[in-house]
């Protein structure tokens, strides 16, 4: 476990950048209250074994303690590198970037198994969708009862989307909470790994 | 004359002082010849009947007889108006009787003079209100001309004899009268020879049409008056005898080509007319930069175009008019406003040409006045209606052709099957189909209505026109404000000063939002954004920018969101931004400053009609709403507390904030504790408070505040409950009309206020703390006035008794300078010695 380089740190940062804007200044600056100081303390990334994690301060001095070797998984996993060095974001960062995003969409209840599944998701299925979205831009994904689905890339503008089709793409699928279901073996063996 | 006979029956009535004799009209008074004749013989004795004041001698009855007030008032002013019948009725028989009854009056000159001038006006008006209404014949007017000039005559000739008799002290006052009487007549007579010429020309105006030219030199006149008369009669004319058709002078070729007696008289009718009226309308304009003759001519424009817009020369008319509509003057640019919105209105007269005309020329003059001008200008803009479904019937007449083509091919294709013996037949049906278009292509080229291609041009050509000044009026605000504010941070604007075109812009944006073409909309939008955000705390500090008011930035919200509604239907977009704005707002508005309307329109359509929110946001709102009910006055709580209300309804899950424990639990998101101060609605934490407010408002002052809050804090527990939602507009109104009538039932409740003090210090404290206890105005108002009425009178007082002491002293003085006055004088002769010796 190691703290991330100059250029991890800004290819992670960037990649979180697109989904919350200025508001990833929030989850730097985030105090945490665990552990048992007074003070509360911050959070920080860490980088273990090409996993990206999110995790407090006081919990990474307690960490010391585990062997590298030994040590699954700390804190909040927010994305890995690949082998060609670029960064994902995955799954368990959704919370972080729902509670900051910056551009939203909020699925109709019948399109949201759809989107579960990992497809994208088709401008019929929009149920509302935030103003001034431009393609390329990070957007969570929304049930209509405000819980966090999933994100993605925008496909198209806010306003390109009036004129889309109904089953044109709106937003490109990156990932989804139905990755817990049907990815289980494959984390399994991830954690076992 | 009935003189002889109304005397006694006065002196009559003087005996009898309790009971008033039938009141006889004049009319009904016979005289008999014998009674004229008499009078005609002794003049002398004439004369104290005219002189007797008939007035004062029934005044005197009217007192004797002591009946109750209002009877006596009523009494009292048919007396008057009988009196002054009688008078009238005196002149018209001057007038009308013979010659030798003049001299009865020519007795005491002046009276004579003036009784004689006001029988002549009297005529004159009579004459005037004869050509007006009824259309004299030629014979008769000349015949009444003739009558007027003998009646000159005759005065002329008296008057020298009066003046022969009269003694020299009167002559200089004759002189004068004279002189009046020349300048009145030169007037009357140019007055009556207007009249004449335009009762001619409205009688027949293919005959007396040259006389337009002569009515023209009038307006060329010395006198304002006569000028301004002429203008209006000129106007009265032209409104009349304008044909319904636009003049088209004949081209050479058409010229040379022989024509008929009568298309000739027509030609010349046609070219005269259009002549004067371009002279007219040349004068017209060359008089508007006059100050004296402005009102005049803007009102003679303004008729104009009100009546004939179809007419030639509308352009410089249109010009003239909306030149003026940003005009100081108020009567001028009322006028304005109001023809320009009855050209729009009433299309059908002149087929939506002024229209796109008028709509042009404002979007110019915003241009080049550089949106510095009277809101009033291009709120005329709202009254522009557009016709939603001019493109429809089109489609279906298209659609209708196509089918009767596939029909036509059809039937040809069927027919063309079948033998040839049916050719004629066919050729037949070829024929009346044939006829039909032609007379359909007649009809159309007859008809006045324009085709919908045409009105479509012109109505695309209309919006793009209206669009354009709003936008430029929007852009204007952005860049205005940004080079003002570089030119001198230190200018504080007063917001609707500097933009006075932005309210009007923005409401019609909100009118017409439905019209936007789809492509503006991304730029419209953010233009809306960043007008929204200026002000901002996070902005100004960076840079002294120039702020809009509260009002204005609440528009913005407002528009941009009726804009997405209206265009978007099947999308419905989150406009976040805007959210934050409203956020923000809500801290910023102050009850005097800024309009609670706006404010509660904004609450409706932002908050109320959205029926999604985020759950974070939505919490947000509803913490600062209850925050900002406890500041406010009762109209902007109770607006506030009816969207809070319905934010709870609509969202379950905030009604974790009615709950007694802090903290929200796993609801609260990501921020642990709530930040009263964070900007963005989304990231406030509001779910980790309680709402407490509604504890405070539940025991607010206003009745119906307290109960609405009550109601919501009981809302969690009692549940499927039936809500009766008002809007939060509503809510403002009704409250804000029952101000007035609440502040009476104040004292009551600042009793019970103070009862319940009583019974708990220590709430009642808390209370007063959040809420200062209320003050009746008008009360306060009135014993202030009572105590400074108090004070001056006081000071008024000591200033009298000032003065008067003064004056006493002085008096005193006075009588002591008197006494010492003869030695005075001695001692004074000392003093100059001493002087002059001093001066030596």
């Amino acid at each position: 476990m190691r703290p991330l380089d100059e250029k991890e740190t800004t290819a992670v940062f960037e990649k979180i950048f697109k989904f919350t804007g200025n508001n990833l200044k929030n989850i730097v600056e985030n105090p945490s209250h665990e552990g048992p100081d007074k003070e509360p303390g911050r959070y920080c990334f860490r980088l273990h074994k090409n996993k990206v994690y999110y995790v407090s301060d006081s919990l990474v001095k307690r960490a010391t303690n585990v062997a590298r070797t030994k040590l699954a998984s700390i804190g909040t996993c927010v994305g890995r590198f690949t082998h060609g060095g670029n960064f994902h974001l995955t799954i368990e960062c959704l919370n972080l970037l729902a509670a900051n995003a910056k551009h939203k969409v909020w699925l109709k209840p019948t399109s949201e198994m759809s989107f579960l599944y990992a497809n994208h998701v088709l401008k019929g299925g929009l149920g509302r969708i935030t103003e001034s979205i431009a393609p390329g831009d990070g957007v969570v994904v929304f049930s209509m009862s405000d819980l966090p689905l999933g994100f993605g890339v925008a496909a198209k503008s806010t306003q390109d989307c009036r004129k889309l089709d109904p089953n044109a793409i709106v937003v490109l699928h990156q990932a989804d909470i139905g990755e817990y279901l049907r990815m289980e073996n494959q984390h399994e063996h991830i954690i076992e790994e | 004359m009935g003189k002889g006979k109304g005397k006694g029956k006065q002196r009559k009535q003087i005996i009898l002082p309790p009971e008033l004799p039938p009141e006889i009209a004049d009319d009904d008074i016979e005289v008999s010849d014998e009674d004229l004749k008499f009078l005609d013989e002794n003049k002398d004795y004439a004369g104290f009947v005219s002189r007797l004041d008939t007035h004062s001698i029934n005044k005197q009855v009217t007192r004797v007889e002591g009946v109750n007030e209002d009877a006596l008032e009523a009494l009292y002013e048919k007396r008057r108006r009988k009196t002054l019948e009688h008078k009238e009725n005196e002149k018209s028989v001057v007038q009308v009787d013979p010659v030798d009854a003049l001299p009865v009056k020519s007795l005491d000159g002046e009276v004579y003079y003036r009784t004689f001038s006001q029988t002549a006006e009297v005529t004159e008006n009579e004459g005037d209100i004869d050509k007006s209404v009824v259309k004299l014949t030629k014979a008769e007017r000349r015949a009444k001309l003739k009558k007027t000039k003998k009646e000159a005559k005759k005065m002329g000739k008296e008057l020298a004899k009066t003046e022969e008799v009269q003694p020299t002290q009167q002559e200089a006052a004759l002189a004068e009268v004279k002189e009046d009487l020349t300048a009145e007549e030169a007037f009357e007579a140019k007055k009556r020879k207007l009249a004449e010429l335009g009762m001619a020309l409205l009688a027949d105006p293919e005959a007396n049409i040259k006389s337009l030219k002569e009515m023209l030199q009038f307006a060329k006149d010395g006198d304002h008056s006569i000028v301004k008369l002429g203008l209006l009669s000129l106007l009265a004319v032209f409104k009349d005898i304008i044909p319904g058709y636009r003049i088209r002078l004949p081209t050479e070729k058409e010229l040379e080509m022989k024509v008929s007696k009568e298309v000739k008289k027509m030609r010349f009718y046609e070219s005269t007319l259009l002549s004067a009226y371009k002279g007219y309308l040349q004068k017209l304009l060359a008089l508007e930069k006059q100050p004296r003759f402005h009102h005049v001519v803007v009102r003679c424009i303004c008729t104009l175009l009100d009546a004939v817009p179809h007419f030639n020369f509308r352009e410089s008319l249109l010009v003239a008019v909306v030149r003026n509509i940003g005009s100081s003057d108020d009567v001028v640019r009322r006028i304005c406003y109001s023809t320009i919105k009855s050209l729009f209105t009433s299309e059908g007269k002149h087929g939506g040409e002024a229209t796109v005309e008028a709509v042009r020329l404002i979007a110019d003059h915003v241009k080049v006045h550089d949106c510095q001008l009277h809101p009033d200008s291009v709120e005329v803009l709202m009254s522009l209606s557009f016709d939603d479904d001019l493109g429809k019937p089109e489609v279906q007449e298209g659609n209708n052709k196509m089918k009767n083509k596939k029909n036509k091919k059809r039937k040809n294709f069927e027919e063309s099957n079948q033998p040839q013996g049916n050719d004629r037949k066919r050729s037949k049906q070829e024929t009346i189909a044939k006829m039909k278009e032609e007379v359909a292509a007649d009809y159309k080229a007859v008809s006045y209505t324009p085709d919908v291609e045409e009105r479509k041009r012109m109505q695309s050509e209309t919006l793009s026109a209206v669009f354009e000044t709003y936008f430029r009026i929007l852009r204007h605000t952005m860049q205005s404000s940004v080079a003002s504010s570089e030119a001198n941070g230190n200018i504080i604007s007063d917001g609707s000063g500097a933009h006075p075109l932005l309210a009007p812009c923005l409401s019609g944006l909100g009118k017409f939002s439905h019209l936007i073409d789809m492509d503006y909309i991304g730029d419209l939008m953010n233009y809306l954004k960043r007008l929204a955000a200026r002000g901002s705390s996070s902005d100004s500090s960076a840079q002294k920018v120039q702020n809009l008011t509260v009002s204005e930035r609440l528009r913005c919200c407002i528009v941009a969101f009726k804009v997405m509604r209206s265009n978007l239907d099947a999308l419905n977009v989150d406009l976040q931004e805007f959210f934050v704005q409203l956020y923000n707002l809500v801290l910023e508005y102050r009850p005097g400053r800024d309009e609670g309307e706006v404010l509660a329109e904004a609450l409706k359509i932002m908050l109320c009609d959205d029926r999604q929110h985020d759950m974070q946001k939505a919490a947000a709102f509803i913490k600062r709403l209850a925050t900002f009910a406890l500041c406010f006055a009762s109209a902007e709580s109770m607006a506030a507390l009816v969207t809070l209300k319905q934010l709870l309804q609509r969202n379950v899950k905030c009604r974790n904030l009615l709950e007694n424990d802090a903290g929200g639990g796993s609801v609260s998101g990501s921020i642990a504790k709530y930040q009263p101060y964070g900007s963005d609605p989304s990231l406030s934490g509001a779910l980790a408070s309680v709402l407490w407010e509604l504890n405070l408002l539940s025991k607010h002052y206003h009745p119906a505040i307290s109960t609405l809050a009550s109601g919501i804090s009981s809302m969690n527990s009692a549940q499927n409950q039936v809500y009766i939602s008002i809007s939060p507009q509503q809510a403002f109104k009704n409250l804000l009309l029952e101000a007035e009538s609440f502040r009476y039932n104040q004292q009551g409740c600042t009793q019970k206020s103070n009862k319940r003090k009583g019974r708990s210090i220590a709430l009642a404290s808390t209370l007063a703390s959040v809420e200062p206890p209320p003050i009746d105005e008008n009360e306060v108002s009135k014993k202030l006035r009572r105590h400074f009425i108090l004070l001056r009178d006081i000071k008024e007082n000591e200033r009298l008794r000032g003065e008067l002491d003064r004056t006493a002293s002085a008096l005193l003085l006075y009588e002591e300078y008197k006494k010492q006055r003869k030695p005075a004088t001695l001692t004074n002769k000392k003093s100059k010695k001493a002087k002059t010796t001093v001066g030596m």
